[in-house]
């Protein structure tokens, strides 16, 4: 037997032993990526998107912003829960009289949770001290826009507030989910 | 700190003539040694030649690495407590794209690894594998074996569903049942006094942490030994025909081992298709009287229990199989004959054929058993049906208290509350509720049309309803109201209605002169309703939504519309609820 067949049929059979491989590999994790990639196709948290009552119109003092929890419906991958925290915000009126608007506490550099400072009258990040007047507009700090204004309803006794969530470390304000 | 040029240790290699750079390649092999490493794991030889007898343990493998993909991306969805692992199995099954083809794959590749494993320990026991100076590593072969059904046997507990829970259960209490420390073995398997949440995370570690760790330290000393070694070559090659034949491992083993391990792959993935995955029955309810069975790996032990009972039951449980590990273990000290060859180990061989025959037999038995008993299939049956139902109702999100807490879902619990707001004013159930519409006892059900056509103007049917020129009574023979009821009744899409019966109630409609004031068409429009699927889910959405439109009961209705004032998903609840009355309260 001359060494040169041999020496083919070592090379075919070896390539063959790598694809065979190749296929049964594949099978176990292509489909496995897609699992791993789900996350990109799919909402897997979602609040309820209606407007929560939060808090009632004349605790809501001039200057003096108060911080309030929005409980709602929340669905999180397979869970849904009727009655859970699904946000914070600070609700702010400017003057006696002047309608409330409500800023979300997610910072909307990396977020983390908004503060106020009652001395300066002024929003600050603990994490890394942007800061923001009543309006909402950025001041100081890193933060790549305002504060997130969250869309309020108020009928006179109660506040409520459609609580969102938007992407954060961009200047845009962009909805998540 | 030290600048200074460092020392090599290895002399320069010399020039060979000419340029030559180094190329990526031999970059790498002077820094990691990939030649050697190379050698090691594909340099082996096959004495007597490759085949595919030889393929079985790296099939296996081969195996146990599918296995692992897809149980760690399965964990990124899993969460093992009560409360979640029913909840979020099902979310993987039926939520996650390709979620069910992947937990497909790691169930019935679990499957198949038992059976390959067990293949390839009959192999060994065939050729005589086991012998000198093999003994040792034919034990951690029985080690591994072991290892594998300790991952099965966790593993299927963890979706925490009926199957997995009920199983469970009864091997934690043979478990309990050993002699003297059988009580706290139970409860370390079981992580607790009772089985709860410290259960699914003990059984989750053992899966998914421990039981890998022990695997692969085992796999990795198995392979050792048997490169250490080498295959037992085939018994009926001479020496000189072994010598003449041994050819590299690489690739001409390989190339079966690929083949076979491939094979293996299509075959489990036929079987995750054409089932669309594993099973997932319905979430583990402890006071339910759910008919156990095993993993089809477990019914012989199973059916062998069957034989021993009371006091003696740990005979099937404990003793036998113990003695059976033991002998196995000891096999290779006790084998003494000459030669490899099967003829000199006949008692070996009988024994092994007759373990064969036994374990094969207890399986029939158990499966037949089961087959021609019309209980066991009964509550097949009604498991079949609560998990189909617990599954659609997890798709709407599972409550925080999980797995069982789905059944709240049941839109017939949500429907009921809108009809005590918004029906049961006009309407009423077996007498109770208003009286200006039809009671909706038995709504549907072949008595209640008969019923209807005999009498419409009965009490319990329109006759609450006062409407002018409404139905006639139908005048016949009792065969034809029967027939003439069940052509209502097969509108309904019931599963038990006779086509045939139907059929001929049809031929009646004109002589009957039902078609006057009825079309049959789904479509035209006349004074009573279209009668083209009447009683279906649509068509019961179609009335409460407005009962008024012309192929309903157009002019005459006098039932309020909801549509808009409930939501549709409101009204298919409330459908299902109306349609549920058929089958009594």
């Amino acid at each position: 037997m001359s060494v040169e067949p041999t020496d083919t049929r070592r090379r075919f059979l070896a390539l063959v032993t790598k694809g065979l491989g190749a296929i049964a590999g594949a099978i176990a994790v292509i489909p496995g990526l897609g699992l791993l990639a789900a996350p990109l196709r799919k909402t897997t948290v979602r609040g309820a998107g209606q407007p929560l009552r939060v808090a009632v119109d004349h605790d809501v003092k001039p200057e003096k912003p108060i911080r309030v929890t929005a409980v709602g419906e929340q669905e999180d991958a397979w869970l849904r829960l009727d009655h859970v925290t699904v946000g914070s915000c600070w609700l702010v009126r400017a003057t006696e009289g002047a309608p409330i608007r409500a800023f979300s506490t997610v910072c909307p550099h990396l977020g983390c949770g908004i503060d106020f400072d009652e001395k300066s009258t002024k929003f600050n990040c603990p994490c890394h001290a942007s800061t923001f007047d009543l309006s909402g507009r950025c001041l100081s700090g890193p933060a790549p826009r305002g504060l997130d204004e969250l869309d309020v309803s108020a009928d006179g006794h109660d506040v409520l507030v459609r609580y969102q969530r938007f992407r954060t470390g961009i200047a845009k304000k962009e909805p998540i989910g | 700190m030290n600048t200074g040029p460092v020392p090599v240790l290895q002399p320069a290699r010399k020039p060979t003539g000419g340029v030559a750079p180094l190329g990526k390649r031999s970059w790498l092999e002077e820094r990691l040694g990939l030649a050697a490493l190379e050698q090691a794991i594909l340099g082996g030889q096959m004495p007597g030649g490759a085949s595919l007898w030889h393929a079985l343990g790296s099939v296996a493998a081969g195996l146990f690495v599918l296995e692992a993909v897809t149980g760690i991306f399965l964990s990124l969805y899993y969460a093992p407590s009560v409360q979640t692992a029913w909840a979020s199995v099902a979310f993987i099954q039926d939520q996650l794209p390709l979620g069910w083809f992947v937990r497909g794959l790691h169930s019935f590749g679990s499957s198949a690894l038992i059976v390959v494993v067990g293949l390839h320990l009959l192999q060994v026991l065939l050729f005589g594998a086991y012998r000198k100076p093999r003994e040792l590593n034919w034990i951690i072969g029985l080690a591994l074996f072991g290892v594998s059904t300790l991952f099965a046997l966790s593993g299927y507990l963890l979706p925490w569903d009926q199957k997995g829970y009920w199983a469970k259960l009864v091997e934690a209490t043979i478990t309990g049942s050993a002699p003297v420390v059988g009580g706290a073995a139970q409860q370390v398997v079981q992580g607790g006094t009772a089985f709860g949440n410290l259960t699914v995370t003990h059984a989750f570690a053992a899966h998914a942490l421990a039981l890998p760790a022990v695997f692969v330290a085992l796999v990795v000393l198995h392979i050792y030994l048997y490169r250490k070694h080498g295959p037992t070559p085939k018994w009926w090659l001479s020496p000189e025909q072994i010598a003449a034949r041994t050819v590299p491992a690489w690739p001409y083993q390989s190339v079966r081992d690929a083949g076979a391990g491939l094979f293996v792959v299509l075959v489990v993935v036929c079987q995750v298709a054409a089932r669309h995955g594993a099973a997932l029955e319905s979430p583990a309810d402890p006071t339910s009287s759910y008919l156990a069975r095993p993993e089809w790996y477990a019914l012989p032990l199973f059916q062998l229990r069957m034989y021993f009972e009371g006091p003696l039951e740990i005979v099937a449980t404990m003793v036998i199989p113990g003695l059976c590990t033991a002998l196995l273990m000891a096999l290779p000290f006790l084998d003494r004959a000459p030669s490899n060859r099967p003829v000199d180990r006949k008692p070996v061989m009988i024994a092994a054929g007759l373990a064969v025959v036994v374990v094969g037999a207890l399986s029939a038995i158990a499966l037949g058993k089961d087959a021609h008993d019309p209980l066991y299939a009964k509550a097949r049956a009604a498991e079949e049906a609560r998990a189909r139902e617990a599954r659609r109702l997890a798709l709407k999100g599972i409550p925080a208290e999980g797995g069982l807490a789905v059944f709240r879902n049941d839109p017939l619990n949500h429907a009921r509350a809108i009809w005590d707001e918004r029906c049961s004013g006009c309407h009423a159930l077996a007498g109770t509720g208003g009286d200006k519409g039809p009671d909706f006892k038995g709504y549907d059900s072949r008595a209640w049309i008969r019923g209807f056509l005999e009498n419409p103007e009965g009490p319990l049917y329109m006759g609450t309803a006062k409407i002018e020129k409404g139905m006639i009574a139908v005048p016949g023979t009792p065969e034809e109201l029967d027939a003439l009821t069940e052509m209502v009744y097969v509108e309904t899409g019931a599963p038990d209605a006779d086509p045939a019966k139907a059929a001929r109630g049809r031929s009646l409609v004109d002589q009957k002169d039902c078609d006057s004031c009825h079309e049959l068409d789904g479509e035209g429009e006349n004074a009573g309703p279209n009668l083209k699927g009447r009683g279906t889910l649509a068509w019961t959405e179609a009335v409460i939504a407005d009962a008024g439109r012309g192929r309903l009961f157009g002019e005459k209705n006098k039932m309020p519309k909801f549509a808009g004032k409930l939501t549709p998903a409101e009204i298919e609840d409330l459908a299902r609820f109306v349609i549920a009355q058929k089958n009594g309260p």
